[in-house]
């Protein structure tokens, strides 16, 4: 079994990345590379669904904190969804959960990009 | 009733910090935490090793990370131990998340992670070795809620 795959997939202007496995420092690289082709192609309204996301150690949340502010300047977002309880304990932790917005279900990640919209 | 200790040599690669989590996760276990904790005490560890490997090795893969298990009774101890570069983790910021943001910074989480995880890390430097100390009482739910 690989220890971390990232798939993604644009629905409009939203990208979906499902990083499936563990994210450490070995394998980092490639969640860092899915997220940063996403911002290359100016794609900035970005949900992470962690459903297959076992574990995420500081490796990958340097990842994040080291795109978000491009990504956020940009008008776009980061958001997160589908958060198994090791996972979103260890944001917890961290402070992230008030840094990143956080859903439920990966549908409610998406329409939360169409509230500034409606405005 | 003797506790379980167990000592554990890997290379100085990444690759084998999966194992060094599932090794901590199960003795943690064994020694009486709940799956969650041991999940965190996991991570804090993996943290440890990742700093050896990182900062003290600068990458070089060709040496070797020692992680000492030892279930004390009333506490869990994982001592990392390297033979790199004398790190001196009083030297890392403190995590200041808005500014981290701000500056696109994005070390000294994982010493933060750790600190947060378990009751105790210490760091020493003997022999020309570097040794992180971490510690997780039985019975305390950690820092991590608080």
């Amino acid at each position: 079994m690989s220890e971390l795959t990232v798939e993604t997939r644009d629905l409009e202007d939203v990208t979906l990345l499902y990083p499936k496995g563990f994210i450490n420092a070995h394998t980092v690289r490639l969640f860092e590379t899915a997220l940063q082709k996403a911002v290359d192609e100016r794609r900035f309204k970005i949900v992470v669904n962690c459903s297959g996301l076992t574990y995420i150690a500081s490796a990958g949340l340097g990842a994040i904190m080291g795109a978000i502010e491009e990504i956020r300047a940009s008008g776009g977002d980061l958001r997160l969804t589908e958060l198994n309880e090791t996972v979103l304990n260890i944001f917890e932790i961290l402070g992230f959960d008030r840094l990143y917005r956080i859903f439920p279900s990966e549908m409610d990640a998406i329409l939360s990009f169409r509230e500034g919209m409606a405005s | 009733m003797a506790k379980a200790s167990l000592l554990l040599w890997i290379p100085s690669d990444t690759s084998y910090l999966g194992l060094v989590r599932d090794v901590t996760k199960k003795m943690a276990e064994h020694a009486g935490f709940d799956s969650g904790t041991a999940d965190r005490v996991a991570l804090a560890v993996d943290e440890a090793a990742t700093n050896a490997l990182e900062h003290a090795y600068q990458g070089a893969t060709d040496k070797e990370v020692e992680v000492r298990f030892e279930d004390r009774g009333a506490e869990f101890r994982v001592d990392v131990v390297d033979t790199g570069q004398m790190v001196d983790p009083r030297a890392v910021p403190r995590v200041d998340l808005a500014r981290y943001v701000s500056e696109r910074r994005t070390g000294g989480l994982g010493v933060h992670l750790m600190e947060k995880i378990m009751d105790s890390v210490t760091f020493r430097r003997s022999a020309r070795r570097n040794i992180c100390c971490l510690v997780k009482r039985k019975g305390s739910g950690g820092t991590e809620g608080a």
